[in-house]
């Protein structure tokens, strides 16, 4: 999985930037498969993909368009999608999301991310063993959000507990 | 039709009749100017009516991103915003970077043209398909974070990116900034007054649109050549640990550390308020606008206080500049004032200058309704810039700045003001770094240094000088001779950064960009053809025409010169002392290089 440590993250969106100019030729978030949230009035940021979750909540797609891949990679085919939204309603974290009629998700970029490679702070890396955590408890916070409120959720769920270790005395 | 690079687009909004239309850019009206602040200078120029009040309904504002802003280019994450200047009377202009700029790109629109009046506080939400007019009353008041905050809020949408105005800005304090990103501020000239006096709180920008290059592989090419660059920079690390507040302790070194009111240039506790003490203390991450490897913003945590920053104008504007040794003072001014959306270095001038005054009897208590201020006095600064916020008590007259406060006084005061065509001049005594006195004297928007930051004459690097500017000279810093060449050469590099519109530390300073690089960036970027030559040419072409258009706002031959006090009074301590700025010298050459004869 895609391993995130947002107190290394600056915001400058490199990983996101990237991530949509080699998925498309172009730039535009909406188009990039992580996002990047700049939490202005707590100075917290974040990029934000796919987790692998345990529970795989996209995988109720009622077309079965959606599969797992070989690194444990969302697959979704074109062909068999309808647009229909569900994926995007039943993650947690609003790490799918339609743009432009196609299915934004984190596909790995077959096993070497170029968002890793973009990050110069070390924020992101790719662990293909570890397995992904449970978003049974977020699941339930973000039933009724859109996808970036779900992230805007996600991420100052992160963010408070990374703040506490900010707030402690400095050497 | 534009296809690469730009979005190829332009919106006019009339805010009195809540009407916006669009237009096309066409390419010959855009290829001169490229884009941002050369784009935006020209808009002005072709539309304003010279003598329009600049807190009046006829006053245009203007957003301007270029090419290649939001692109794979690093640090390509700024846009300017122009407007008459309420504070000088002249051209106003402030960049700043963030988040707005990129997310401005994708609503396609290269360029927003706002003009009129408001019949109450609104915010105008800019996507791709126009604009949309919203009535935010209860906006009134709200300072910056709040108001972004509630705007993404009530659109379920933290994509947004939003350039607001704070109080400061709604009560037409002449030197109110816009801020976005939190804390990324177009501070200068008094752009956040003229949106107040349009009832204009914020401008928000969503887009769906993409950035396309013509050529993406030839580009990225390009691309990661200038990253190259940047890594393998001597002053990477620095700049990475330390950002601009690097250069408390730089300025400090040679003696040019303003300290209380440029009255000295060597702070002796430059430790206890230096960006290496602010990174070892309160310091908790570092910060980035868009697309930036560089990093070299900060976020910190202090009590209850927290913000990015401060830049290195805000960190000495509220510490030496004003006597003041309490670093965490300065931080939580640089909060404030952010908040509230005011200038800095105008704020601290206000108030740097009645120290002065009064520390020698030129200004009395009796003058300011009994306000009595003395340097480091951290109670009154404090409640002196709220008093210039809300326009309270004595902090009417204190909101029109210190140039217009300073009259009515007498002359010996009057020259007391750090100013250049009615604009503060930043945190850097010009006595120790002469390219920069010719910068503040010539800039086309008052005391200035981002017109040319000509950051070259301290590189000490003897042999380039020889070569680009005939002199040696123009790399040593005390000199006069080169200065004329090397302002000639790096204001036209500082235009070229604003108009594509990229980071100055970067393409400037750390003297990353040049006609040639900037010529391939263009090319594979836009797809439209430029050459070195061309932009040498267009680059002229367009300081000229900053230079018709404040004549036009009446500014004159003898206004580009310095005050007096950098002239004739050397400073009496450290590696600057006993030198003075042969500004005439100077401006003379300047002039005679750029053949205006007026």
């Amino acid at each position: 999985m895609i391993k995130v440590d947002i107190s290394k993250c600056t915001g400058c969106r490199k990983c996101e930037t990237v991530c949509a100019f080699f998925h498309s030729g172009k730039v535009n978030h909406g188009l990039a498969r992580m996002k990047v949230l700049n939490l202005y009035e707590t100075g917290v940021d974040g990029p934000l993909a796919c987790v692998q979750c345990q529970e795989r909540y996209c995988l109720s797609c009622p077309e079965n368009a959606i599969t797992i891949g070989n690194y444990g990679q969302i697959i979704v085919s074109q062909t068999r999608c309808t647009l229909c939204g569900v994926c995007e309603k039943a993650c947690p974290v609003g790490a799918v999301e339609i743009f432009n009629e196609i299915v934004v998700v984190c596909d790995l970029c077959g096993g070497r991310p170029k968002c890793v490679e973009a990050c110069t702070q070390g924020a992101i890396a790719y662990d293909p063993e570890e397995e992904g955590p449970s978003l049974a408890a977020l699941k339930k916070q973000t039933k009724k959000m859109n996808p970036s409120q779900k992230r805007h959720f996600y991420l100052q769920t992160l963010g408070s507990k990374l703040r506490k270790i900010w707030r402690r005395p400095n050497a | 039709m534009l296809k690469y690079g730009y979005g190829g687009r332009i919106l006019r909004v009339d805010l009195t009749q809540r009407r916006y239309s669009i237009e096309e850019l066409a390419l010959s009206w855009v290829r001169p100017v490229i884009g941002g602040r050369a784009a935006n200078t020209k808009r002005l120029y072709e539309e304003l009516d010279p003598g329009c009040d600049p807190l009046g309904p006829d006053n245009i504002l203007i957003f301007g991103i270029g090419p290649l802003t939001g692109s794979l280019l690093t640090a390509s994450a700024y846009f300017t915003v122009t407007a008459k200047s309420p504070l000088t009377g002249i051209l106003g202009d402030s960049a700043a970077g963030g988040q707005f700029a990129a997310e401005m790109k994708l609503t396609g629109f290269d360029q927003v043209i706002i003009t009129g009046k408001a019949d109450q506080l609104i915010y105008l939400l800019i996507t791709e398909s126009g604009v949309e007019f919203v009535d935010c009353p209860e906006y009134k008041g709200m300072i910056i974070t709040e108001t972004t905050d509630a705007i993404r809020r009530e659109r379920k949408d933290y994509s947004i990116q939003v350039a607001a105005i704070g109080p400061a800005g709604e009560n037409l304090v002449l030197f109110s900034s816009i801020v976005s990103s939190g804390n990324r501020v177009n501070g200068r000239s008094g752009m956040g007054a003229v949106m107040g006096s349009k009832n204009l709180k914020a401008v928000a920008v969503r887009g769906s649109l993409s950035l396309d290059v013509a050529d993406p592989l030839a580009f990225l090419s390009e691309v990661e050549k200038i990253d190259q660059a940047i890594l393998s920079h001597d002053e990477y690390r620095k700049r990475y640990q330390l950002g601009t507040t690097m250069l408390m302790k730089d300025l400090n070194d040679i003696g040019i550390l303003p300290t209380r009111h440029f009255q000295e240039g060597v702070c002796k506790y430059v430790d206890d308020i230096s960006g290496q003490k602010l990174a070892r203390t309160w310091k908790v991450k570092n910060k980035s606008c868009f697309n930036c490897n560089v990093h070299c913003s900060r976020y910190y945590l202090i009590d209850d206080r927290e913000a990015e920053g401060p830049e290195f104008e805000t960190l000495c504007s509220f510490t030496s500049r004003l006597g003041n040794r309490d670093l965490p003072f300065a931080l939580e001014m640089n909060q404030y004032l952010n908040q509230m959306g005011m200038d800095s270095i105008s704020t601290a001038e206000v108030m740097g200058w009645i120290m002065e005054c009064q520390e020698k009897g030129l200004v009395r208590p009796d003058d300011l309704d009994g306000l009595s201020i003395t340097w480091g006095d951290k109670e009154k600064i404090r409640e002196v810039a709220d008093m210039i916020a809300f326009r309270r008590g004595v902090g009417e007259r204190l909101a029109n700045g210190a140039t217009k406060l300073s009259e009515g006084f007498s002359e010996e005061a009057r020259k007391l003001v750090m100013q250049v065509k009615g604009l503060d001049i930043i945190c850097g005594d010009p006595r120790g770094i002469k390219a920069y006195g010719l910068t503040y004297a010539v800039a086309s928007r008052g005391a200035d240094h981002l017109r040319a930051e000509p950051y070259f004459e301290l590189t000490n690097r003897k042999e380039e000088a020889k070569k680009r500017f005939g002199t040696e000279k123009a790399a040593d810093r005390l000199a006069e001779e080169g200065k004329a060449a090397l302002v000639t050469y790096s204001e036209k590099i500082a235009l070229i950064t604003d108009s594509l519109t990229m980071c100055k530390n970067i393409g400037l300073c750390m003297d990353i960009l040049n006609f040639e690089n900037v010529t391939s960036l263009l090319r594979y970027g836009t797809g439209i053809d430029y050459s070195p030559d061309y932009l040498q040419k267009i680059t002229a072409d367009s300081i000229d025409l900053e230079h018709e258009l404040n004549k036009k706002l009446g500014v004159k031959r003898e206004d580009d010169t310095l005050p007096e006090r950098f002239q004739k009074e050397p400073l009496t301590e450290g590696p600057t002392k006993g030198s003075t700025v042969d500004i005439k010298r100077m401006v003379d050459e300047y002039h005679k290089i750029h053949k205006w004869d007026d």
